[in-house]
């Protein structure tokens, strides 16, 4: 684990050096993601324009919500992009072999190598959107809350990274997971809006099956309606253990059955 | 050492049906095939020893080698390095240190950078120190001659010069044991001789155990003593190179240039050929012979002084003529053939002054 922990920054420098050798790329991958954020508040914008609130939930409020889902999103995207590869093709055609017979952790050694800076992007349309949409939530913003979010957020980047490794882990049996991974993982999107006006049922299932809602949206619920919000912390916390462990079970399980591919 | 003890790897493999429907019934039943890839291997490779490993496509060679690495599991049976086994998790890491591998259809260079950040990065992976990792790189370097390309990003490298870097890559940790998978697929015969060369420097420098799988035999004559030949996940000979080619006789085909057309028939008299073919009425002349039968000096030295030779060529029989006549022995069915398919790529052979030829190809 020290050892991994040493390498890691190494790994780091040598994605952005590779990926500046295709400078504009990234660029215009920075770009793109930030606009699709901003589009889709634009989105909102105009939805919540049209009725006067849902709710206790102004634009001011929604707007917030949705910067504070961005962040722990774009942190998983940074740090675990390579996770889809996983999932669409790395097992199928064989591609962990290389890290197999290196004496380090090959699911270190498959997660470290991509370092997917655009995720900047996103990351800072949702800071700069909390920046100016905070102060207009007329939440009593406290020390205790504001750390309370920060931990939910740090939490929701296990919860995300153990989600996408326990379903792309899938591939050492089924084949063709990326699709299904892609579907779940959009629904993440609903935790963007009010949950609690979406029907009991579905709201159960982003609570407590893909717990999406307990680390993005049931927070800010706390905050904006009073409630405690450190049950949130608990819960975000519950939900990034029972992930993550089954994620890293489910990958060891299949790394044993990984097939490789024939030359 | 290396220890293989009655090793098996199965794969299953799900029953397709025919068109969409029968696709969409595979999705739901759990029928499938069991292939036996490898079924029941067993054998020992002591230190610095360099050992061919052979058969047909789909063979279990690479599975074998796989296993080796510690990149599969196998189903049953036990892989010793050293006394570890390379697949068990508490293991790995300790026995991984000790091993090098280069697959050639597969890279573990990163793409985009140049070589140096790749052996840089290998060098904290695998706990090379500073002094060592300079030495060896120096060594490399030149033994494999690289020194043109080093700075260059890997994606721009040729196969050959990929290869070579890879190969650096395998050797960097000096590993024990060196696993080579098909390391000369695809290129071209000089560059392949080069690649040759330089696996047997190193070889000789830093006496590395060497275990290759290639489907151009003529690797495996210039690189190793013993050979063993899979078929079918089973281990069909195993034993040195030179037995495998007395078994079956050492048979060189002998082909004269001459001004005046040989008469077939003395010579048949004479000499105790297996066969006499010509072409352009006579002038060239192939025989083939047993050389442990026939001695190619004396059947040589009564032609030189006969007749008046322009050219003389003399091919050594290919492994793939052998293994072909071992599977032929062993009365087996062989799938597609593949063995055989690499006559084509041996090549008369240029002969030193004995007549004797050393297999070019």
């Amino acid at each position: 684990m020290l050892k991994e922990l040493k390498l890691y920054p190494k790994y780091v420098s040598m994605s952005l050096r590779s990926s500046l050798s295709y400078k504009a790329d990234s660029i215009i991958m920075i770009i793109s993601f930030a606009i699709t954020e901003v589009v889709s508040l634009a989105t909102i914008y105009f939805i919540v324009g049209a009725v006067p609130s849902i709710g206790e939930w102004t634009f001011e409020r929604l707007a917030f919500l949705f910067g504070f889902t961005l962040i722990p999103k774009s942190i998983d995207h940074i740090f675990t992009d390579e996770l889809w590869i996983l999932a669409y093709r790395a097992i199928r055609r064989g591609e962990l072999d290389v890290y197999l017979t290196r004496p380090i952790n090959p699911l270190f050694q498959f997660v470290a190598k991509t370092f997917k800076w655009d995720g900047v992007g996103e990351l800072i349309v949702g800071i700069v959107v909390m920046a100016i949409f905070g102060p207009q939530t007329e939440i009593a913003f406290t020390v205790g809350g504001v750390i309370a979010l920060i931990i939910c957020a740090v939490l929701g980047v296990f919860v995300f990274t153990g989600f996408k490794l326990l379903l792309a882990s899938l591939a050492f049996w089924v084949k063709y997971v990326g699709i299904f991974l892609n579907t779940i993982y959009s629904l993440s999107n609903y935790a963007k809006y009010p949950l609690r006006y979406m029907g009991k049922a579905f709201m159960s299932i982003m609570f407590y099956v893909i717990p999406f809602g307990l680390f993005l949206y049931y927070p800010i619920e706390c905050l904006i309606l009073g409630n405690n919000v450190w049950f949130a912390v608990l819960y975000s916390f519950i939900a990034a253990v029972i992930i993550m462990t089954l994620g890293l079970l489910v990958w060891r399980l299949g790394i044993k059955r990984y097939e490789s591919a024939g030359n | 050492m290396l220890e293989l003890r009655n090793v098996e790897k199965h794969f299953k493999k799900p029953i397709r049906g025919k068109g969409v429907w029968g696709m969409v019934k595979s999705l739901f039943s759990r029928k499938h095939t069991l292939v036996r890839a490898v079924d029941g291997v067993s054998f020992t490779v002591d230190d610095g020893e360099a050992i061919g490993y052979i058969g047909a496509n789909g063979a279990g060679k690479s599975t074998t080698i796989k296993m080796m690495s510690g990149i599969l599991t196998p189903t049953s049976g036990e892989i010793l390095i050293d006394g570890l086994h390379p697949y068990k998790n508490k293991e790995r890491n300790a026995v991984l240190k000790t091993i090098g591998v280069v697959f050639g259809q597969k890279t573990q260079l990163w793409y985009d950078l140049p070589l140096t950040e790749t052996y840089e990065l290998l060098r904290y992976i695998y706990d090379v120190s500073e002094t060592d990792y300079k030495r060896r790189m120096g060594e490399l370097i030149e033994l494999l001659d690289m020194s043109s390309f080093l700075d260059a990003p890997v994606r721009t490298l040729s196969l050959g010069q990929r290869m070579r870097a890879d190969l650096a890559a395998a050797m960097l940790h000096n590993p024990k044991t060196l696993f080579l998978d098909e390391p000369t697929i695809g290129l071209d015969v000089l560059v392949k001789r080069n690649l040759i060369d330089a696996i047997n420097r190193i070889r000789k420098e830093y006496n590395t155990t060497l275990i290759l799988t290639t489907h151009a035999m003529s690797d495996i004559e210039l690189l190793c003593k013993r050979v063993i030949i899979l078929d079918a996940g089973k281990v069909l000979y195993d034993g040195s190179l030179e037995s495998v080619k007395h078994m079956f006789g050492d048979r060189r085909d002998i082909t004269l240039e001459t001004a005046t057309p040989i008469d077939a028939s003395i010579i048949e008299k004479k000499f105790r050929l297996e066969k006499i073919s010509s072409e352009n009425e006579g002038t060239h002349t192939t025989f083939t012979v047993d050389a442990d039968v026939q001695p190619v000096n004396e059947l040589l030295n009564y032609l030189l002084s006969e007749y008046s030779v322009r050219d003389v060529k003399i091919v050594e029989t290919g492994i793939e003529q052998i293994v072909s006549k071992i599977y032929e022995k062993n009365n087996i069915l062989i799938d597609g053939m593949k063995i055989t398919s690499d006559i084509a790529d041996s090549e008369p052979c240029g002969k030193d002054k004995d007549g004797e030829c050393k297999s070019e190809d």
